[in-house]
């Protein structure tokens, strides 16, 4: 059979357009001068200012913080959303889920927007707390997703064993059910990590002035000139965010069985 | 021990059970028995408290359980799907319900202990039961129940995903574990084989209710409807109308049944089973009656003949061949042979 030429060197161009402006950040992160065009020696000056930078460091904390929360929060809502759109009974759980759904496709900056002038509209001050709330409402949907043709999946018997064995309803969700999902819902919890950690636009409308998030913080920092620190920031958050999908992709594997991010390893 | 009365259950349009009247003794190996969509997984679900009755009471040892939860019963199920619990290792498992119990660690060591060894899976407790064959699992399901010593046991088609050797092990396994723990186990199967291999008591099921209720040999030798005679294995329904101790079958031949209690010109289904059927050695005062062969199946043990009466009256005839009844190819298609059967084996059904 003939090489597929054309087909590779197409695949080849679209991994340097995806990458080469990454690997750009990535190498002048090291570079030791201010230059952002010519790279004139290896150090981590820059690496240096961002941890002396008190305002990044703190923004860091914060959008730690926010994610870490907005993972917990959606993951509590998302699992019971899932439990209850599979087993609820005629057509409210129908209804349910296409609403579910619009959040994944209403652009997000129309989300954001939106959450803004709900804030406003109820006369909530914008701070850390109004991020967390907007991010845990976006993630909802995501974590119900991953969810719900895992809970689908589930035999009921298993569920209807525990309590046949004396357990009750919560003991058999607590000690059977939820361990079942225990893979879907540590895959997705990483997964949401990652997603709010970079998020931009919702961060951008619910935020109050200080502290702002992360990507808030470096978006205000370009427009009064471009800093080579938002250059480790940026390879930073890059490594940070290779490291979580990768256990999110390892989570299953660890577990022996299927029920991860199947969305993303494509199994 | 337990007694349904009356019992009902509707999915909507759907009548799955209708006013079942059951009673099922202490200690009794208990079948319910029909083809899929009878009723009688429902039944069971209903005894283990996983469906609401439409209407009707369940007594369990004389108290009311009918609207009792399913861990406020003192009665167990295995499922179809075994149900095991798959992030725990086998031992835990067994031990899932005496741990809801409370039941002491000692004693919980004791009996997981004592109750996998009966199952002999002494030495697989701690593995995951994803690691386990087929039988095994069904193994784990059956401890798993039968740790808690309930006063009932409930068996949904437990055996149905084994292959047929392992099957016929299991069914004798599962009635000598039955004998020795002296727990009433109520088994739902559609396979008659094992109903009538492993039952105390058989109750048929079709269409939602009881058909007929009774030993094994009560249902094969006695069946009470159509229905029974035929779900039991090959019957030879011969429908015609009864009329003075006779039925005349649809091909017009008449053969005499005996007096029975049907009016004069009834229509009946006259039945004779393939084995009460003789092709030779006839015996004084048997029905005799001709045919012509028109099949023979070889299966091993038994050679079954196809044999037409008359035109549109066939019947299966089974023979054993023994040493010493077997005679090579005794019969070939188109032959004309005797046929006789007693009077007594004659089954008329209205």
């Amino acid at each position: 059979m003939r090489k597929p030429r054309t087909a590779f060197a197409f695949t080849v161009l679209f991994f340097v357009l995806l990458y080469l402006p990454v690997a750009v950040v990535v190498l002048f992160s090291f570079n030791s001068q201010k230059s952002l065009t010519v790279y004139e020696g290896f150090s981590l000056r820059w690496y240096e200012a961002f941890f002396a930078d008190e305002a990044l460091i703190e923004s860091l904390g914060m959008s730690l913080r926010v994610s870490l929360v907005a993972m917990v929060g959606s993951l509590v809502l998302g699992v019971a959303l899932a439990l209850g759109l599979v087993r609820a009974r005629g057509k409210l759980g129908l209804y349910a889920g296409f609403i579910m759904l619009v959040p994944l496709i209403t652009p997000e900056i129309v989300t954001g927007v939106a959450s803004l002038l709900l804030f406003k509209g109820l006369g909530i001050p914008l701070s850390t707390m109004t991020v967390m709330i907007a991010e845990i409402t976006f993630s909802i949907s995501y974590v119900t997703v991953i969810l719900r043709s895992r809970v689908a999946a589930l035999n009921r018997e298993v569920e209807e064993a525990a309590i046949d064995l004396g357990a009750t309803r919560w003991q058999a969700l607590l000690l059977v059910t939820l361990p079942a999902l225990l893979p879907s819902i540590l895959a997705s919890g990483v997964l949401i990590f990652a997603l709010v950690f970079d998020d931009f636009v919702l961060a951008f409308f619910t935020t109050g002035v200080t502290p702002q998030p992360l990507s808030v913080r470096i978006y205000s920092a370009i427009r009064f000139g471009i800093q080579p620190t938002i250059n480790a920031v940026g390879t930073l958050m890059l490594l940070g965010s290779i490291a979580l999908i990768g256990l999110a992709l390892l989570i299953p594997r660890f577990f022996g069985r299927r029920g991860g991010l199947s969305i993303l390893s494509g199994e | 021990m337990i007694r349904l009365s009356n019992l009902s259950k509707s999915f909507g349009e759907m009548h799955a059970v209708r006013s079942l009247d059951l009673d099922i003794e202490a200690g009794q190996f208990f079948s319910l028995l029909g083809p899929s969509g009878c009723g009688k997984t429902t039944t069971l679900r209903m005894i283990g408290g996983f469906e609401k009755p439409s209407a009707g009471v369940i007594l369990l040892g004389g108290k009311d359980v009918t609207y009792e939860p399913p861990n406020k019963r003192d009665v167990n199920t295995v499922f179809q799907s075994y149900a095991l619990f798959d992030h725990l290792s086998v031992w835990d498992n067994v031990a899932f319900g005496l741990r809801r119990k409370g039941v002491a660690k000692a004693e919980i060591t004791q009996r997981v202990g004592a109750t996998l060894e009966m199952v002999q899976l002494g030495e697989l407790g701690t593995r995951k039961p994803r690691t386990l064959s087929g039988g095994q699992r069904q193994r784990v399901a059956l401890a798993r129940a039968l740790v808690n010593r309930p006063r009932v046991l409930l068996l949904d088609e437990p055996l149905a995903a084994l292959d047929l050797k392992l099957r016929r092990q299991m069914q004798i396994e599962l009635k000598q574990i039955q004998r020795e723990v002296g727990i009433t186990f109520i088994f739902v199967t559609h396979d008659q084989d094992e109903a009538l291999t492993m039952s105390d008591r058989v109750a048929v099921m079709n269409n939602g209710v009881v058909e007929q209720c009774g030993t094994p040999e009560d249902v094969y030798e006695r069946p009470a409807t159509r229905f029974v005679a035929s779900f039991m294995g090959t019957s030879n329904l011969m429908p015609g109308v009864y009329a003075d101790g006779a039925v005349t079958l649809d091909g017009g031949l008449t053969v005499n049944v005996g007096q029975r209690s049907f009016a004069d010109g009834t229509a009946v289904s006259l039945s004779v089973r393939p084995e009460k059927i003789w092709l030779s050695d006839f015996e004084d005062g048997m029905t005799r009656v001709r045919g012509t062969v028109r099949e023979t199946v070889y299966s091993g043990p038994t050679t079954t003949y196809l044999i037409d009466l008359v035109p549109g009256v066939r019947v299966a005839v089974l023979e054993q061949n023994t040493a010493r009844s077997r005679n090579e190819d005794r019969w070939a298609g188109g032959e004309t042979v005797d046929l006789g059967w007693r009077t007594a084996d004659c089954l008329v059904l209205s």
